[in-house]
C-alpha cells in the first residue's frame, strides 16, 4: 500500500522528466533476471559490492546480454561478507563508482519486469541508494522466484511447506548452480529456475 | 558468467581470446522433454553445446526402427553442421530435459572465419578428424606418436652407391669413408646390396681376393619401401622379412637406406626386441616367453598412441614369425615342403589384437604321404597352446582332421560348400577367403584360393547368400544410448566390426582381391575401382576406431583381471562427447556401407 502510494508519488514527479517512461507498464515479453552482492543481510545497511542482471527472452537466458558490475570498495566491507561472495577488497580495485553503476543498471532493465531470489531485499538495497540521486525508486514489477515456486509446490502438493532456500530450490528444480554467491552467476541460476518453472506449467497446463 | 567447458575439441583449437569470445556470447536456453530443438530442414541459427540433458537425433526419413542416428549428452555439440549448411538434416529432440548453451550463428561463423583450425574441425570428414585427434596426442609430446607419423624420408640415409666393378677392397674403403653398414651397388641397371657382413663372409668363408668383384656378392632381392612410408612400416617389413635395412626407392631409383639402428634410435622400444628374442628362440621355451611379451609390447604401444593399424601389423608380423618357428622346431623338413599351415579368421587378416584362438588348417601338397600326420597334428596344436594362443572353440584347428587336408579334397570341399551355402558353409567359406599362408609351402594356398575365387566370384547367388550375413546384425544405432539399461552398452563387433569386415570380404571375393587384412582389402577395391578413395578411409577410419575401442577395454580388463567384462560391448555413457561423436559417425559410415551392399548383391529382401 504504501508503495504503492510512493510510485505513485514518484510518478508524478518524474512526470514530463526523462525517467517518465520507467512508470510505464511494461508490455514486452523480456524479464530481467537481479542479483547483487553486498556487505550485511540487513536492507538498512547493506552496502552494494556487486550487481548483476540477465535477460530471459522466448524461453532463453540471454547471458551474452547480461550486465555484471563489481563495484567500488564499500566502507562497511568485512570479513563476513567476503567469506560469503569471495570478493575482498582488492578484488573489487577498479570497480564502477556507486553512481555510474546505477545508471548503467537503470539503462539495462528499463521499465521490464525484474526477477530475483527474495528480489525485495535487492530492491530495497538498490533503492536506498537510488532515491538520494535520482530521487525515486525502482518502479519495475517485481517477480519472486521464491514466491513463484512455492506457489508452484502448493498447487501440487497443497499444504506442503516448500523449501526455498536457495540450493533446495535449484536442486528441486533441477537446475545446475553456475557459480554460487557471484551476483552473475545467482541471477543466472534464477533465470533458470524461472524458465523451468514457466515451461513446467505451460507443459502441465 | 558461465561455466562452460571449453577445454575440449573444438575448442581447444582456439585461443583463449576466441574462447572468452564463445563465453561471453552464448546464451542459456532451457528445453523440456519432447521439445523439438531443431527440426529437420529449419534453417540452423544456434550452435548448442549441452550442458546437462539428453537429446536425440532422428532422421525422419528412415524406417520407425532405425530412425535414431545419434545421441547426445553433456559436453557433446550439435548444430554446427547445420549452419554449414544452412539447414538441418536431422531433427534435434529433447530426451532428457536439457540444459544447452547457444552459440549465435552470426557469432559462429565469425569465430569459424578467425579461426580456421576450428572452421576445419566441422568440415572434416571422419578420416580426417581421427587424423587430427592423433596428431594433437603428437603435438602433447608423446615421443611413440611423433614416431608414428614419422615418414622414412626423415629417418633415411644417403645412399652410398658403387658399381658393380668396385673391387671389395675399394668398397671397405668407401664404408669406412662414409661411416656406413651397408652399400648399394648398381649392376647392369639391377640395385644391389653388400652389406659388412657380405664383406666378411666372402673374405673369410669364401675365400675370395681382395681384388674379386662387389656383384657377385652383392643382394639384388631388395626390401624396399617408399619415401612417403610411415617408418613403422619400414621396421613391420624388417621384422618380416628379417632384415636389418630397407632400401627406399622413387620409382626404380634408390633415394636411401634406412637402418634398423637409425630406427632403433628413433624409437628405442621394446618392439625390436621382442622380435629380436622371437628370432633367436632355439627352442619352444625361449619362443613362449618372448610371446608372453607381446601384450605388454601392446599396452606399451598403445598407451603411447601408436595409431591402431601399426600395432595390428606389427602384432601379426610377430605372431607369423612365433608360429612360423614353433612350426619348424616340431614339423620335419621334408614335410614342411610339401605342406602349408594357414591361419584364418582375424589372424589370418592380420587384425588380431591380443592373442586370439588358434584359426588354423593345414594343406597337403597332392601324392605326399605323412603317415603320422595326426599326431604331428596334435602336438602342434598343444605347442601353440602353450605358447599363449588358446584353442578355438569352434574346433577349427589342425589336430581337427576335418582342417587337415589335400589340396585336392579342399577343392572338394569348397565346391560342396559353395554349393550347399548353408550358414556353417558359408562361415567356412568366409574362414577360408581368409586364410593366410604363414609356414610351408605357401603356393599350396594360392593355388587353392585361385581356385576359390573362380568358383565364387562370378556366382551371384553365392555372393547373394554370403553378403546376406552383413545384415545379420541390426544396425546399433537403434541401440544407442538406451536410457533403461545405461549399463547395456552397444556392442561394437557385431556392430560396427562385422558388417565392415564382412563387407570388404564379400567385395574382395567378388572381385578377386587375394589379400587378406581388410585395410589391405580396401585399398585394393579402391585401385579396382570398387570404391572411391574416401569412402574406403572413412570405412577403414571406422574401422580402426572400433578395434580400439575394443582393444582398450580388453587392456582394461587384462590390467584388472576381469574375465566376465564383455570387451565387445561399448559402454556410450563413458565415453568423452569427442569419441561419441567419432563412434556416431564410425557407425553411419557403417549404415552407408550396409545399404551399398544391399543394393549390390539385392539383399533388400
Amino acid at each position: 500500500m504504501i508503495k504503492a502510494l510512493r510510485r505513485a508519488g514518484d510518478r508524478r514527479r518524474q512526470l514530463g522528466g526523462h525517467h517518465a517512461w520507467r512508470f510505464e507498464p511494461y508490455c514486452g515479453s523480456e524479464v530481467i533476471a537481479l542479483d547483487c552482492e553486498t556487505t550485511d543481510l540487513d536492507p538498512r545497511r547493506a552496502e552494494l559490492v556487486a550487481l548483476a542482471a540477465v535477460k530471459i527472452r522466448d524461453g532463453r537466458v540471454l547471458t551474452s546480454e547480461s550486465l555484471d558490475l563489481r563495484l567500488q570498495r564499500p566502507e562497511s566491507l568485512s570479513g563476513d561478507s567476503i567469506r560469503i561472495h569471495g570478493l575482498r577488497g582488492v578484488d573489487l580495485w577498479g570497480g564502477e563508482a556507486l553512481g555510474d553503476a546505477l545508471d548503467r543498471l537503470l539503462d539495462f532493465i528499463g521499465n521490464r519486469p525484474l526477477l530475483g531470489w527474495c528480489i525485495d531485499y535487492d530492491v530495497a538495497v538498490i533503492n536506498r541508494h537510488l532515491r538520494p540521486r535520482t530521487g525515486f525508486d525502482l518502479p519495475n514489477r517485481t517477480l519472486d522466484i521464491c514466491r513463484l515456486y512455492a506457489r508452484e509446490r502448493q498447487r501440487i502438493q497443497p499444504g506442503s511447506e516448500p523449501d526455498i532456500r536457495f540450493e533446495a530450490m535449484s536442486e528441486a528444480l533441477g537446475v545446475p548452480v553456475m557459480g554460487r554467491h557471484t551476483a552473475l552467476g545467482d541471477a543466472v541460476t534464477t533465470a533458470l529456475m524461472y524458465l523451468r518453472l514457466c515451461h513446467g506449467r505451460a507443459v502441465s497446463a | 558468467m558461465v561455466d562452460i567447458n571449453l577445454s575440449q575439441p573444438p575448442f581447444n583449437l582456439l585461443d583463449e581470446r576466441g574462447r572468452q569470445r564463445v563465453r561471453d556470447g552464448v546464451d542459456l536456453a532451457y528445453f523440456n522433454e519432447g521439445e523439438v530443438m531443431l527440426d529437420a530442414g529449419q534453417r540452423g541459427e544456434h550452435v548448442f553445446l549441452i550442458h546437462k540433458g539428453e537429446v536425440a537425433e532422428l532422421d525422419l526419413n528412415a524406417s520407425d526402427g532405425e530412425r535414431r542416428i545419434g545421441h547426445y549428452t553433456a559436453g557433446d555439440l550439435f548444430g554446427a553442421i547445420s549452419i554449414l549448411n544452412g539447414t538441418s538434416r536431422y531433427r534435434f529432440q529433447v530426451e532428457q530435459e536439457c540444459l544447452c548453451y547457444l552459440l549465435p550463428r552470426a557469432l559462429f561463423e565469425d569465430i569459424c572465419h578467425s579461426y580456421p583450425d576450428f572452421d576445419d574441425f566441422f568440415r572434416q570428414h571422419l578420416a580426417e578428424k581421427a587424423h587430427h585427434v592423433l596428431q594433437r596426442q603428437a603435438e602433447s609430446g608423446m615421443s611413440m606418436a611423433r614416431f608414428m607419423l614419422a615418414r622414412v624420408a626423415e629417418c633415411m640415409r644417403e645412399p652410398v652407391v658403387v658399381d658393380g666393378r668396385t673391387t671389395i677392397a675399394e668398397a671397405v674403403t668407401h664404408l669406412r669413408e662414409r661411416h656406413a653398414d651397408s652399400l648399394l651397388v648398381s649392376h647392369a641397371g639391377r640395385c644391389g646390396m653388400v652389406t659388412k657382413t657380405d664383406l666378411l663372409d666372402a673374405l673369410v668363408h669364401q675365400g675370395l681376393s681382395h681384388s674379386a668383384e662387389v656383384f657377385g656378392i652383392a643382394h639384388f632381392t631388395l626390401v624396399t619401401s617408399h619415401a612417403d612410408d610411415y617408418l613403422f612400416s619400414a621396421l613391420v617389413s624388417m621384422t618380416r622379412h628379417e632384415v636389418a635395412r630397407v632400401v627406399v626407392m622413387e620409382g626404380t631409383q634408390a633415394v636411401g637406406v634406412v637402418e634398423l639402428t637409425d630406427v632403433l634410435g628413433y624409437f628405442s622400444s621394446r618392439a625390436h626386441v621382442v622380435s629380436l628374442q622371437i628370432e633367436q628362440a632355439e627352442d619352444i621355451e625361449s619362443l613362449a616367453l618372448a610371446s608372453a611379451r607381446l601384450p605388454q609390447l601392446i599396452q606399451a604401444l598403445m598407451a603411447q598412441g601408436v595409431k591402431l593399424r601399426f600395432v595390428m601389423e606389427l602384432l601379426a608380423a610377430l605372431n607369423g614369425r612365433i608360429i612360423h618357428k614353433a612350426f619348424r622346431f616340431l614339423i620335419p623338413e621334408t614335410h614342411q615342403v610339401q605342406s602349408c599351415l594357414l591361419v584364418m579368421g582375424s589372424e589370418g587378416r592380420g587384425e588380431q589384437i591380443l592373442k586370439t584362438d588358434q584359426d588354423n588348417a593345414l594343406i597337403l601338397a597332392d601324392g605326399s604321404d605323412w603317415p603320422g600326420i595326426a599326431d604331428a597334428m596334435g602336438s602342434l596344436t598343444d605347442t601353440l597352446g602353450r605358447l599363449g594362443y588358446p584353442p578355438c572353440p569352434g574346433n577349427i584347428m589342425v589336430s581337427n582332421p576335418q582342417w587337415v587336408a589335400s589340396e585336392s579334397a579342399w577343392r572338394g570341399k569348397i565346391a560342396r560348400w559353395a554349393s550347399s551355402r548353408d550358414p556353417q558353409a558359408l562361415m567356412n567359406l568366409a574362414i577360408m577367403l581368409d586364410a593366410h599362408a604363414i609356414a610351408g609351402n605357401a603356393s599350396l594356398l594360392e593355388g587353392l584360393r585361385e581356385h576359390l575365387f573362380a568358383r565364387g566370384s562370378h556366382d551371384e547367388l553365392l555372393l547373394s547368400y554370403f553378403a546376406r550375413g552383413v545384415l545379420r546384425y541390426s544396425t546399433p544405432l537403434t541401440l544407442f544410448g538406451s536410457l533403461k539399461r545405461p549399463e547395456h552398452g552397444i556392442d561394437i563387433k557385431k556392430g560396427g566390426l562385422f558388417p565392415i569386415v564382412h563387407g570388404v570380404r564379400t567385395l574382395a571375393l567378388e572381385r578377386r582381391i587375394a589379400a587378406t587384412s581388410t585395410f589391405a582389402r580396401l585399398d585394393a577395391l579402391v585401385d579396382d575401382g570398387r570404391l572411391d578413395r574416401p569412402f574406403a578411409d572413412d570405412l577403414g577410419e571406422a574401422m580402426a576406431l572400433f578395434s580400439e575401442l575394443r582393444l582398450r577395454q580388453q587392456l582394461d580388463s587384462l590390467d584388472n583381471n576381469e574375465a566376465s567384462q564383455e570387451p565387445n560391448h561399448v559402454i556410450v555413457q563413458r565415453l568423452s562427447g569427442f569419441e561419441r561423436d567419432l563412434l556416431r559417425e564410425a557407425l553411419h559410415t557403417v549404415k552407408e556401407f550396409k545399404q551399398r551392399l544391399s543394393q549390390r548383391f539385392h539383399l533388400e529382401y
